[in-house]
């Protein structure tokens, strides 16, 4: 039997040491020591050996089985090493990664989202306000008067029951007074609908940013504060801004404001971004007379109230050319800004 | 509007302002400049001698022009719209036409051109449509600025119609620049004495529509082409010269902003009426185009018919020509809001219009029919009645507003001293009446009808003050959550949660159409609600759901080569049938495997589980999901998608000949849901709970039961099934064949793992054994399930 388990050995040594692989040795192991093992049925054959022959039998049994667990470990730190020593040897880094395409929002939301976390800086909160509107919400509580050309159904869609699709999202600042106490510090971001064929500056429905501040003694100082601080945060702030007087029915004095727009290569020019103004002291007697109270009284409040075309902020932003590609959502459009 | 430097020059010197610095004056003021059209040096006159074909360029030509010298002067042009003996702006070497482009002598295709001929467009005008053909009486050789000023196009606010004449502008100018009017010697004519109009002369029936009407009348007159002074003027802000007697009542137009008609007065038929159209009365106008009027158009009528629509255009029978003897000129008042309605209806909109829808000065209607008539005698000759026959009263008593300067210091946030205050409205022609402590009382001109209260004269100080020179104020304050702050969060949460697993979103107009709801088929659609007036007919009805453009969007990008449809966007849809109901939904649009790599060349298409997965992923609650029988016609199947048994949305499988029709390579589907339903739904806290400490058991079911009952069932009895150890479990297998060939095809193969785990110690195996077996007693008796 002694004599046996030497072979044994000497062929498990051999094996071993011939053996290139982990998963080799895997097998080499089970074939001599697992539970059908070679070494494992010799084992068994001790309960048959004599008295005298067992102690014998029995060291070479456990010599052989150590000495072949010991060069197993060997060889499997020696394999491991040797293939810990070829890890990263071959790898071709300039293969391309397995690719997570990045997706970003629509520019138009890039642009509300930036907006909206700029005024929520100043303490402005957000209000809503349906699309489909009345009249009286849309211009006469607007101080538009009653033959004036926006009202025409050549420029603004109406339905059956008179309502109509806003034509801007000032109605929000109607509703909003109507529904809570001075003071209001509010911006609505939503659509808004014009009677204009799409072309490539025109879309019959767009996007519009509205804000309003109703507290005492709000003057021209804070509104231009305001969108000051609004249009450098959005075109950084190094940006130059112009207010132009202008006219706007809800607004006295109303001005356009304008940035300095500086492409490569092109004379900078001035560019129209938003409408503002202070609230109309009409927009404040028609807002108490539907409250049925005096306390957005004119002679103790004031205002002011601005709103930004989100369409057009995203076109100067990126150089976008024609507004349609905003409503196309040609994914390699949308591909650029994520 | 259009108005010339030289001309303002009349009324205001303007000698130290460059065209730039009156840009911004003018802007500033809140008049845009829209066009500043300036005659670069040399630039002049030439005169076309030759034209011959270009030999090595068909587009091109080779003239031969006449520019004052003895040497005619070879150009090569490419403009087709002249001929020989026009006159036409001629750009020489070295002149500068802006953007840096500096005319060189050069050759074009071979043959030498010395100098530009330009078009309008080319020297800071609009018109491109090729040479700008001159003035046939234009001196050749003469320096083109010298005959044509600098012009600038204004843009006036709806507010300010005063501005719409160059006096107008000149006293705006003057406010801001604070430098007076010039006294023009035009204006120092006699007041011609009035005689209130006879019935027969002037019968007036729409007094409302119509306050103020005059005419005078002017014998002999010699109806001839206007001199040049006057045809240059004229044509220089855009009109055309018609003849002396026209061009004077349009000049008086854009010098004072009434607007004027001259008739032929032997071809009126009786006196003046000014009453309503007659049903079914047509007008043949000056334009040469027949118009329909109907009783809401005001017109000026003989005894016989309607010879003017009133304050917009004249008859073609009773205007000036060449033939005219007498000239019955009227100047009148007419109501905007009248005149307004007739032009938008009538589709004709003229400078008259233009000024009478506006609002016109009511205290110039007489100084400018006297201007015109003053005019006609100079240049036409005749002889003037001696009195002008009026109807009505020019409404001019003037009005007064009081400003209270501590209130305008607020409003305006600055600390502008009363004395700039008072100078500011006194530079604009306001005259104080009185003045007691911080309140004063303001006299307003008649042509200002836009101030009316304390606020417009707030605006008038802010706005010549000069908000630039207004110092603005920073402030923050505490401002309270919204519930619309709330869902803004959500649906934005919601939204970049779509965009990190790779969706796009898409942002399309809120318009559709009756054909297009059809692939709405996540909502109902029976009620959208239409249009009254849509613009096109594609555009005819509100959306009652997104997913129909979400599949125009599909199909625009399957035609330029996309796979990989990963889509959605989150909006506002109208329900229907009540307007004033509306809803933010989120639609999901998925189509075809992701983008393939190198590393996973064949990705698998995405599969309504794929779908079902995003929908488990952005839903922070448990959501169920039930196929309706619900009848679509684009839809294969539609299931509902609950939450805690309310129903949030649907989602869809596009019917495979839809999808064909967008060129769809994989199957689509499809998922809407009520995202203000969600948000009320959404969960609102989360409780951290101990991590485990004991080890968990896994075992596995592996049953076969019949392919029509849902999964759904098996889960429920796990979840009913009454066991402190078990702790989840998880489908990790499904097998079917449809053909039958590997399995009965009647039958699923369905595979769970459950891990159960004791929170308080290590789990016997023997314990487990117990608890499985219970669970697949559970199963078995419940349903008709086999365990293989």
């Amino acid at each position: 039997m002694v004599e046996e388990l030497e072979n044994i050995l000497k062929d498990a040594t051999l094996a071993i040491s011939n053996a290139c692989t982990i998963d080799e040795l895997d097998k080499l192991r089970l074939t001599f020591l697992g539970k059908k093992g070679i070494v494992t049925i010799i084992a068994a054959k001790m309960k048959d050996l004599g008295k005298e022959e067992k102690p014998a039998a029995g060291k070479a049994l456990n010599k052989t089985r150590t000495a072949i667990n010991d060069s197993l470990e060997v060889k499997v730190l020696n394999i491991q090493e040797e293939e810990d020593r070829r890890v990263g040897k071959n790898i071709d880094v300039t293969l391309p990664g397995a690719s997570l395409p990045r997706v970003g929002r629509h520019p138009i939301s890039q642009m509300l989202s930036e907006a909206v976390n700029a005024l929520r800086r100043m303490g402005f909160s957000l209000a809503s306000g349906p699309e489909i509107e009345t009249e009286w919400h849309c211009f006469d509580a607007l101080n538009t008067p009653a033959d004036h050309p926006a009202r025409n159904e050549s420029d603004t869609f109406y339905f059956t029951d008179g309502r109509l699709l806003r034509t801007h999202t000032s109605t929000v600042q109607i509703r909003t007074m109507q529904n809570s106490e001075p003071p209001v510090r509010i911006i609505s971001p939503g659509a808004a609908y014009r009677r204009d064929e799409i072309d490539s500056t025109h879309l019959s429905q767009f996007n519009q940013l509205e804000g309003l501040y109703v507290d005492k003694n709000v003057s021209l100082a804070d509104l231009k504060g305001a969108l000051e601080y609004l249009l450098h945060s959005i075109f950084g702030k190094k940006t130059q801004i112009r207010f132009r007087p202008h006219f706007f029915p809800f607004t006295e004095p109303s001005f356009e404001i304008d940035i300095l727009l500086q492409a490569q290569g092109k004379e900078p020019k001035w560019i129209e971004v938003a409408g503002c103004g202070m609230v109309d002291p009409n927009v404040f007697i028609e807002v108490n007379k539907s409250r049925g109270d005096n306390n957005y009284s004119p002679d103790k409040v004031s205002g002011f109230a601005f709103g930004l075309g989100l369409e057009r902020l995203a076109m100067i932003r990126w150089g976008i050319s024609d507004i349609r590609l905003l409503i196309e959502n040609d994914t390699r459009f949308l591909q650029q800004f994520a | 509007m259009k108005v010339s430097l030289d001309w303002l020059g009349e009324h205001i010197d303007l000698t130290s302002y460059s065209p730039e610095d009156l840009d911004s004056l003018l802007t500033f003021a809140g008049i845009e400049v829209e066009n500043i059209i300036t005659i670069p040096d040399k630039v002049i006159v030439a005169e076309i001698k030759t034209i011959e074909p270009h030999a090595n360029a068909d587009k091109l030509s080779v003239c031969l022009v006449n520019d004052g010298n003895k040497d005619l002067r070879q150009i090569v042009c490419g403009a087709k719209n002249f001929k020989i003996g026009d006159k036409v702006p001629l750009a020489l070497p070295g002149a500068e036409l802006g953007n840096g482009f500096t005319i060189k002598q050069s050759k074009l295709r071979g043959i030498e051109s010395h100098g530009m001929l330009c078009s309008q467009s080319e020297l800071g005008g609009e018109d491109d449509q090729g040479l700008w053909i001159l003035p046939s009486e234009s001196k050749i050789g003469a320096p083109l600025s010298t005959i044509h000023p600098t012009i600038f196009d204004l843009e006036i606010t709806p507010n300010r119609p005063d501005c719409l004449s160059h006096l107008g502008i000149a006293r705006e100018l003057s406010a801001l620049s604070e430098r007076s009017l010039k006294d023009n010697p035009d204006y120092t004519f006699s007041k011609t004495p009035q005689r209130i109009a006879k019935e027969s002369e002037i019968n007036n029936l729409a007094q409302k529509k119509c306050s103020f009407y005059t005419t005078r009348i002017i014998r002999n007159v010699h109806v001839t082409e206007s001199p040049d002074w006057l045809k240059t003027k004229i044509e220089s802000i855009g009109l055309r010269s018609i003849n002396n007697i026209v061009d004077i009542t349009n000049f008086v137009m854009m010098e004072m902003g009434q607007p004027l008609h001259a008739f032929d007065y032997n071809a009126l038929k009786g006196g003046i009426c000014v009453r309503q159209a007659k049903e079914g009365e047509k007008i043949n106008a000056l334009d040469g185009f027949n118009y329909d009027l109907s009783t809401d158009d005001l017109v000026i009528a003989d005894e016989t018919k309607a010879i003017a629509i009133a304050g917009i255009m004249g008859g073609a029978d009773t205007g000036i020509t060449g033939k005219s003897q007498d000239v019955l000129l009227e100047s009148a008042h007419f109501l905007s809001s009248s005149i307004r309605k007739s032009s938008r209806k009538l589709g004709l909109s003229t400078d008259s219009s233009y000024r009478f829808e506006r609002g016109v000065d009511p205290g110039q209607i007489i100084g400018s029919s006297e201007l015109a008539t003053k005019l006609i005698l100079e240049l036409a000759g005749g002889k003037a009645e001696d009195k002008t026959v009026v109807f009505g009263t020019s409404e001019d008593s003037l009005t007064s507003i009081s400003l209270d300067s501590d209130k305008c210091r607020a409003v305006i946030g600055h600390d502008i001293k009363d004395q700039e205050m008072f100078g500011i409205l006194e530079n604009l022609r306001l005259k104080k009446i009185d003045e007691n402590d911080n309140i004063s009382n303001w006299e307003i001109p008649s042509y200002r009808r836009d101030l009316t209260r304390p606020a417009d004269l707030h605006e008038e100080i802010a706005r010549v003050y000069g908000i630039d020179n207004i110092p603005s104020r920073q402030s923050g304050w505490f401002s309270k959550a919204s519930e619309a702050d709330n869902l803004f969060d959500f649906i934005e949460t919601t939204a970049n949660e779509l965009s990190s697993i790779g969706f796009y979103e898409t942002r399309t107009i809120k318009l559709t159409s009756k054909l297009k709801i059809d692939d709405c088929v996540c909502t109902d659609n029976s009620d959208a609600i239409v249009i009254k007036n849509p613009l096109s007919d594609d555009l005819t009805h509100m959306r009652s759901g997104l997913i129909a453009s979400l599949i125009e969007v599909a199909e625009r990008n399957l035609h330029q080569g996309a796979e990989e449809l990963r889509l959605f966007e989150t909006g506002t849809v109208f329900p229907g049938k009540e307007t004033s109901e509306e809803a933010q939904h989120l639609a999901i649009l998925i189509s075809g495997p992701k983008q393939n790599s190198w590393i996973n060349p064949s990705p698998k298409p995405a599969s309504f589980f794929t779908l079902k997965g995003i929908l488990e992923r952005i839903i922070d609650k448990p959501i169920e999901l039930t196929l309706t029988d619900s009848n679509q016609k684009n839809a294969a199947f539609i299931a509902n998608i609950g939450i805690e048994n309310k129903t949030i949305g649907h989602a869809a499988q596009i019917i495979p000949s839809r999808a064909r029709q967008i060129d769809a390579r994989h199957p689509v589907f499809v998922a809407e849901i009520n995202l203000d339903l969600v948000f009320l739904q959404r969960s609102k806290q989360v409780i951290f709970k101990e991590l485990p400490k004991y080890p968990a058991i896994r075992r596995d079911i592996a049953m076969e039961l019949p392919i029509s009952l849902p999964n759904v069932e098996i889960e429920k009895i796990f979840r009913a099934i009454d066991s402190s150890l078990l702790e989840s479990f998880k489908l990790f297998d499904l097998f079917y064949d449809e053909t039958g060939n590997r399995m009965d095809k009647n039958k699923k193969s369905i595979a769970y793992s459950l891990t159960y785990r004791n929170h308080e110690r290590t789990l016997k195996s023997a314990e487990v054994d117990t608890e499985h077996e219970k669970i697949l007693n559970e199963l078995k008796t419940k349903l008709p399930i086999e365990f293989r």
